[in-house]
């Protein structure tokens, strides 16, 4: 049997050519997915800054929460947003420990050097620090000397060059407070690529950094004869009882960075959902190839039957053969996977999505796994494609053609509906979804299940809407006539070649308009919701609260109200967005967030404003108390005094400006939003002594809101874009194999006196009819999930499926239908004479 | 008549079998009534114009598909109460298969292809066992040729050898040389004859041409689903002429 199926490869190498391609494409598909998956859950985070501390005690990062279900205690931890800090006294205490030869302080806030037109400059985010606290990394100084004064500052040897800034020279530099003057008064050497690095003096640290006592972390260097792992412990045991974490090797690395550990949750659960996606599409796929090269060979495997294999015969050498496929595509495709796997990760970096300490892991599991996976859903393609082999009639093999068969099995069918109503319930449980995460890989699912409902229902579809589409043709002449009679005979064939179409089209339309329809909500609301009439926004870190406080000692400027974003977290675990407005009496006048219940006044007392969807999951309204983490871990209780729409533009919380401003690591307001009846220059000249900061119309928020959506709609497009470039492969690639399996049809016509452009003209009659089945088909499954996505996202059906974009997906898969069916059609018509 | 020929030497028996496809207002009686018995060691060729039904009497008789009424066996083997998997074992032990063409399996060596039953039986075949039967059929030194590679004649010659290999009880032939030039044909039916006269083997072969069927030893015809006549010894003038009448008989 083996022999057997090694032979039928060898013979029939183009028939097989489609499933290794698709099962080529799903190994590496998966492998680069599950490196970035792998990279996720075990991937180094390498330090920088406190690469001289051995001992490294950080505040924990975490929120806690302890669930009581029966007599089983579950304990669960969340990372907060923004950083926290370390108690007062615990360098005191390090200190106080046997072995710790030093014990440095470090101080980390944000404080960006600004060129003359108030620009930072590029490169990494600069981050203030006091110069007592360079040993950490180590800096050195390589020019000049340390800062001496509060108005001297020593920058990085990357800043420096960047900005090209020497010894001497003059800077602004924009940190927490208004932006000042400092005197460069030396350059250091330091091994640091993720951050730049301004040091100022101790007192003039302290002042930036807020805090007042405390420490964001410490660094620790153990006495000789003392060992790291042992100074830990009794670290350990010094801060028992305190917030305080010891981190030692390469656990320093997550804690310098808690952003690299976010990126890592955001690897594994994308790579799990384009994984995932790939498998289910290569399955999809596969069925349909492994089904076409049955039909192919269909006269073969009738022949079979008759003169001496049993129907589990036939089972096992289409098994096999799958089986061989997969062994030559798998570990091709997961050696193919590695290089794909490095360009992935290198976009991701580009994108920001991922930070460049995050080291990608190289290991053989990933390899191994799509191996695996690649076999098993070869075999499972060919368990499936067999089912309907195995009904082939022995006594087939002695009748001249390959006659269609005329009714779907009814088993099909029931399948069929099933996985129809399976879609349909995923399309009621997804308008019941509210966050992103939760509802992203849903709207994947359903279209996956819905794209099954069509491969399974294909004959039916196919046969219904050849009938309706092919009505116009059958007036034509011969080409017209003949293709829809022939679409129409041939409905089988064709569901087969309909179902990769049908997902691309789905899938491509979900991809990009999921992101459109979100996108359009929030700037919809963030237009509607902005009343100010200016806007003022900063090129720098952001706009400092002197700024504001000008602006409020401006005549004619009536309200001006700071706007800071954060993320906080409830006792609970639940993450929310939050923004931080200017409470008092003008709010009204520069923000309008569609209340539905109460208002934004009392804000100012621990007061909080919460979306319609919190509002509603939560059952709270104006009165009710709300427990919420802020993003440095301070825990606080605050009152709703309002409920509102307008989340996806603002939000999903709003507290007061001083309440939140005091728990963010970057403290400057993003914006302000300003009534005013002045002009322009004369705002301008207003702050005249804040570098970078423009004023704007009151659209600009919405501007900002597009642009940070187009960001992440590329990561999303990224990863799914493979999934679609995997897909496309397919669907052309199962267009190709029909077309060329019709060889003896097309030399019949010929022969019967049909011209070669007859044929052709007919071909492409017919495979636009199946363009534009699958477009209608795919357009229908894309459109009704994007209605559910959009009723749980943003409240209402409103899919925003945008003309331009949508008709490059309808005309790429055109043009590709007509292309992959035409070249293999000219190919197999012989240009003189009939065949 | 016919029904009293059956005797328990017949290779191939058929009695009373009725086949009819479809269902309902659609349903066809392709076979009505139908009872014959084939002996051991025989050459019998069926006829019958296009529709008669000489098709679904082959596959019935051969266990390709099942009788709707009656009984079919070969030798003592009845093959109505068998499932497809008792039916496959049964044909790829006792019957063997010449078709019109498409006999072989491309992408296998005339020697994989011949050895095709006894490997799907789990058997290996015998080296010496292939160079034999290939070397009655006149192919001798084409055992790694490719189905590609040979003429329609020599195809024919490796099918008869793949049907003979397994020592059927019966060798079934649908229209063998329907494919074929006149020549060619006359070797391969000739090929057959000299099977059923040296070996005893017993073959029942299909067919529509009066030529083909002057070289067998029984010929039967078969008129919309009912055997109407038998002819022994026949010429291909009289089974011409018996055919040419067959319309107004029935």
């Amino acid at each position: 049997m083996l022999r057997y199926a090694l032979a039928t490869l060898r013979a029939r190498k183009s028939g097989f050519a489609g499933a290794f391609l698709a099962l080529f494409c799903a190994a590496a598909l998966v492998t680069a997915c599950g490196s970035l998956l792998e990279t996720g859950l075990r991937g180094d985070i390498r330090t920088e800054r406190y690469a001289a501390a051995p001992v490294v005690v950080t505040a924990d990062q975490n929120v806690h929460h302890t669930t009581q279900k029966g007599d089983k205690t579950k304990h669960k931890a969340k990372p907060v947003y923004e950083r926290v800090w370390l108690p007062a006294d615990t360098a005191d205490r390090i200190a106080a420990v046997p072995g710790a030869a030093s014990v440095v302080p470090e101080l980390t806030f944000p404080a960006e050097p600004l060129d003359a037109a108030g620009q930072p400059w590029d490169g990494p985010e600069a981050q203030g620090h006091a110069w007592s606290s360079a040993s950490l990394t180590p800096f050195t100084i390589g020019e000049g000397r340390a800062p001496e004064t509060d108005a001297e500052i020593v920058l990085d040897r990357g800043l420096a060059d960047r900005a090209g800034l020497a010894v001497g020279d003059e800077v602004t530099v924009q940190s927490t407070d208004a932006p000042a003057t400092y005197t460069v008064a030396g350059v250091a050497e330091g091994d640091v690529t993720e951050q730049a690095a301004v040091f100022f003096t101790d007192t003039e640290a302290r002042r930036l950094a807020g805090h007042p006592g405390q420490d964001a972390m410490i660094g620790v260097v153990p006495a000789p004869g003392t060992s790291t792992a042992e100074l830990a412990d009794r670290i350990e045991d010094a801060l028992d009882g305190t917030i305080a974490r010891v981190h030692t090797g390469g656990d320093r690395g997550p804690a310098e960075f808690p952003d690299a550990a976010q990126a890592r949750i955001q690897l594994v659960s994308m790579g799990g959902a384009i994984g995932g996606t790939g498998l289910l599409v290569a399955v999809l796929v596969v069925v349909g190839t492994f089904g076409l090269t049955a039909r192919a060979r269909h006269r073969e495997l009738a022949l079979l039957r008759a003169i001496a294999a049993t129907p589990r015969q036939t089972r096992r050498l289409i098994g096999r053969e799958a089986l061989l496929v997969g062994v030559v595509a798998g570990p091709l495709g997961a050696i193919a996977g590695l290089p794909l796997a490095g360009w992935i990760f290198d976009r991701f970096i580009g994108l920001g999505t991922v930070p460049e300490t995050l080291g990608q892991v190289r290991s053989p599991f990933p390899m191994a796994a799509a191996v695996l996976t690649t076999l098993l859903a070869a075999w499972l393609a060919a368990r499936v494609s067999a089912r309907r082999t195995a009904r082939i009639r022995p006594a087939e093999a002695l009748t001249e053609a390959a006659v269609e068969p005329r009714r779907t099995p009814v088993a099909r069918l029931i399948a069929g509906f099933l996985t129809l109503a399976g879609g349909l319930v995923l399309l009621y449980v997804l308008s019941l979804l509210h966050v992103e995460p939760a509802s992203t890989p849903v709207t994947y699912l359903t279209v996956l299940l819905l794209s099954v409902a069509v491969a399974l229902l294909g004959p039916v579809l196919a046969r219904v809407a050849f009938t309706v589409i092919g009505a116009p043709l059958r007036l034509s002449a011969v080409p017209g006539h003949l293709a829809a009679h022939n679409a129409r005979a041939g409905a089988r064939r064709l569901a087969a070649v309909i179902t990769p179409l049908t997902l691309l089209v789905a899938m491509a339309c979900t991809i990009v308009f999921t992101q459109t329809t979100l996108g359009d909500a929030a700037e919809r609301q963030a237009r509607d919701g902005v009343l100010a009439d200016r806007v003022i926004a900063a090129a720098g870190p952001g706009v400092p609260h002197a700024a504001a406080e000008a602006l409020r000692g401006t005549e004619g400027v009536t309200t001006v109200t700071e706007i800071v974003h954060s993320t906080v977290r409830t006792p609970g675990l639940d993450k929310y967005s939050v923004q931080g407005v200017t409470a008092g009496p003008g709010l009204d006048s520069t923000l309008d967030l569609d209340m539905t219940e109460g208002s934004l006044d009392g804000l100012a007392d621990d007061g909080v404003a919460v979306s319609t969807v919190i509002a509603d999951s939560k059952d709270l309204h104006p009165g009710d108390t709300l427990d919420l983490v802020l993003g440095d871990g301070t825990p606080v209780t605050t009152t709703v005094t309002g409920v509102y729409d307008r989340e996806l533009g603002f939000g999903e919380l709003t507290l007061s400006h001083d309440l939140l401003a005091a728990h963010i690591d970057n403290p400057l307001a993003d914006a302000l939003l300003l009534d005013t009846d002045l002009p322009d220059d004369r705002l301008g000249a207003a702050l005249a002594d804040f570098p970078g900061l423009a004023v704007r119309d009151g659209g600009h928020i919405a501007d900002v809101m597009a642009q940070q959506r187009e960001t992440s709609a590329e990561v999303a497009f990224l990863g799914m874009g493979l999934v679609l470039a995997f897909t496309t492969i397919a669907a052309v690639n199962t267009l190709a194999m029909a077309t060329a399996d019709r060889r003896r049809e097309f030399g019949l016509l010929r022969k019967v006196g049909t011209t070669r452009r007859q044929v052709l003209r007919m071909l492409n009659l017919e495979a636009l009819t199946v363009a534009v089945t699958a477009v209608l088909l795919g357009t229908a499954i894309s459109f009704a999930v994007l209605t559910s996505f959009s009723a749980g996202m943003i409240g209402e059906a409103a899919p925003a499926m945008a003309l331009t974009p949508y008709l490059l997906i309808v005309g790429t898969v055109t043009a590709l239908t007509l292309v992959s069916t035409g070249i293999p059609a000219r190919l197999s018509l012989p240009r003189r004479g009939p065949a | 008549m016919i029904t009293q020929n059956v005797t328990r030497t017949s290779a191939v028996r058929l009695d009373s079998v009725t086949k009819v496809y479809g269902r309902g207002a659609s349903a066809v009686r392709a076979l009505d009534g139908v009872s014959v018995a084939i002996p051991t060691g025989s050459f019998t060729a069926v006829m019958g114009p296009s529709g008669s039904g000489k098709s679904t009497f082959l596959h019935c008789a051969a266990g390709l598909d099942r009788v709707t009424s009656g009984t079919a066996s070969i030798g003592d083997t009845d093959l109505s109460d068998m499932n497809e998997t008792q039916l496959t074992r049964l044909r790829r032990q006792r019957v063997g298969f010449v078709f019109q063409s498409f006999n072989l399996v491309p992408a296998l060596s005339v020697r994989h292809n011949i050895g095709l039953p006894l490997r799907l039986a789990g058997r290996r075949p015998d080296r010496h066992a292939i160079a034999a039967i290939l070397d009655r059929v006149g192919l001798a030194g084409k055992a790694d040729a490719h189905p590609a590679e040979l003429s329609g004649g020599q195809q024919q010659r490796v099918a008869i050898a793949r049907a003979l290999i397994t020592a059927p009880d019966v060798v079934f032939g649908d229209e063998p040389t329907g494919a074929l030039d006149t020549v060619t044909a006359k070797e391969i039916l000739g090929l057959l004859r000299t099977c059923v006269d040296e070996s005893g083997q017993t073959v029942v072969m299909v067919t529509h041409d009066p030529v083909a069927a002057s070289h067998a030893d029984t010929v039967l015809f078969l008129a919309d689903g009912t055997i109407v006549d038998e002819m022994a010894a026949p010429t291909a003038d009289r089974v011409a002429d018996r055919m040419t009448h067959l319309g107004a008989w029935a």
